[in-house]
């Protein structure tokens, strides 16, 4: 029976290097991935990906299995890296109003995890304008002002796409997991 | 929610806090909401939950060959290079959270006090239960610890630097008895400085914060410099 990922991460925690290999072989894909998506050039995004896992297992002690899964909390680890990283290195900007589309875009389902396929359709569900904000601010951690420059829209609307969005994702997931 | 009136306007805010995009100040007015708010501590709940869900859209790829062995190499070296000073200050995680649980309810009584009033923090039994709440709000909040420090000019308490550390971590200040002007608020660590943020002193205190690139426990200074070179240090706790 494969070892889950809070077993693996209470053995990083104290100290277990055959627990973090096994946890770095699992979500190496979708970390880099995740990485690649924020950055957009593979050097950069290995360079993300691996600070990625050092703070996971720096940090792995205070990850708390009653708040999220390990893969999203990784995932946030990775997403705040990766944003850091852009911040510093401006010359790596990005679109990230295309990178938004293209992530929620059917083209890319065959590289996704399974556990991604109901917040990916429920993504497609919402208008459009309100799916790139949701994913713009989760994904890209751009503050509204921000999203509402790229949107071309006033700071107001796009606070409200961000909310709005969000609370109908949340409806649409729990009618899903229902 | 009980009370729509008065959480109506913190609504776009808790979106924001959820996907851990709202800027320092927006995190702090709408933290400060939360401690009071039980409603809406749990709306944040479920709307931080979302967010998560929605971080699994990034497609996968393989990273280039090696990467595995690259990641465990430059933990071994980490954990190899830890001088003593270090391994002092990064004390497991729930030893460093247990020492400074304390902190967390006096910071979060001051920053409560602030926001309400305007003043310089006292200590009553009351900002003590609302740091309670407060410290239970940080939880939901994806926040791990927090602390305070006074901002002194020349020995006087002038302000606090409030110091988050979650993700993104943060670093929030706070000058009510300041000469007026215009502060630079500058964070230092053992590898970089950076100016964060400003804010003017005028008839009223004021605040200014921005999220940081570092643990908090590696932040080793914090000042704030005036526009006519006054500096003002923040007396942070020896971590």
């Amino acid at each position: 029976m494969e070892v889950s990922d809070e077993a693996l991460l209470a053995g990083v925690a104290g100290g277990d290097a055959d627990a973090m290999a096994a946890f770095v072989r699992r979500h190496q894909a979708r970390v880099f991935g995740m990485a690649l998506s924020v950055v957009g050039v593979p050097a950069v995004a290995e360079e993300v990906a691996q600070e990625a896992f050092v703070r996971a297992w720096r940090h792995a002690g205070n990850y708390d299995p009653r708040r999220a899964r390990a893969s999203t909390w990784l995932l946030t680890i990775t997403r705040n890296v990766a944003i850091d990283v852009l911040r510093v290195r401006r010359e790596l900007a990005t679109e990230p109003v295309a990178m938004a589309e293209l992530l929620m875009a059917p083209s890319n389902d065959g590289d996704r995890v399974d556990d991604a396929d109901d917040v990916t359709a429920a993504l497609r569900e919402l208008p459009k304008d309100q799916a790139v904000a949701v994913v713009l601010s989760v994904h890209f951690g751009l503050t509204a002002r921000e999203i509402g420059e790229r949107q071309h829209v006033p700071l107001g609307t796009a606070k409200t796409r961000i909310r709005t969005g969000l609370t109908r994702l949340r409806g649409i997931l729990e009618v899903r997991h229902d | 929610m009980t009370e729509p009136t008065r959480c109506d306007g913190y609504r776009e805010g808790l979106a924001e806090v959820a996907t851990g995009a709202a800027s320092g100040p927006d995190r702090a007015r709408t933290l400060a909401h939360l401690a009071g708010c039980e409603d809406c501590r749990r709306e944040l709940d479920a709307l931080a939950r979302v967010a998560d869900e929605v971080l699994l859209v990034a497609p996968q790829h393989q990273p280039p060959a090696g990467f595995e062995s690259a990641v465990l190499d430059r933990i071994r070296v980490e954990d190899g290079s830890r001088n003593p000073r270090r391994a002092k200050r990064k004390a497991p995680a729930g030893r460093r959270h247990r020492v400074l649980r304390p902190l967390a309810a006096v910071a979060a009584a001051l920053v409560i006090a602030v926001a309400a009033a305007g003043t310089v923090w006292t200590a009553t039994a009351q900002d003590r239960e609302t740091a309670d709440r407060y410290e239970r709000t940080l939880a939901v909040a994806d926040g791990r610890y927090f602390t305070a420090a006074p901002v002194l000019d020349g020995g006087v308490q002038v302000g606090h630097v409030f110091l988050y550390q979650g993700e993104p971590s943060w670093v929030f200040a706070v000058l009510g008895e300041a000469a007026p002007g215009t502060y630079d608020l500058v964070v230092s660590t053992g590898e970089w400085t950076a100016t964060v943020g400003s804010c003017e002193v005028a008839e009223t205190s004021c605040g200014t914060g921005a999220t940081v690139a570092a643990d908090i426990g590696d932040i080793t200074e914090v000042r704030l410099v005036g526009s006519d070179g006054t500096v003002l240090t923040a007396a942070l706790p020896g971590w």
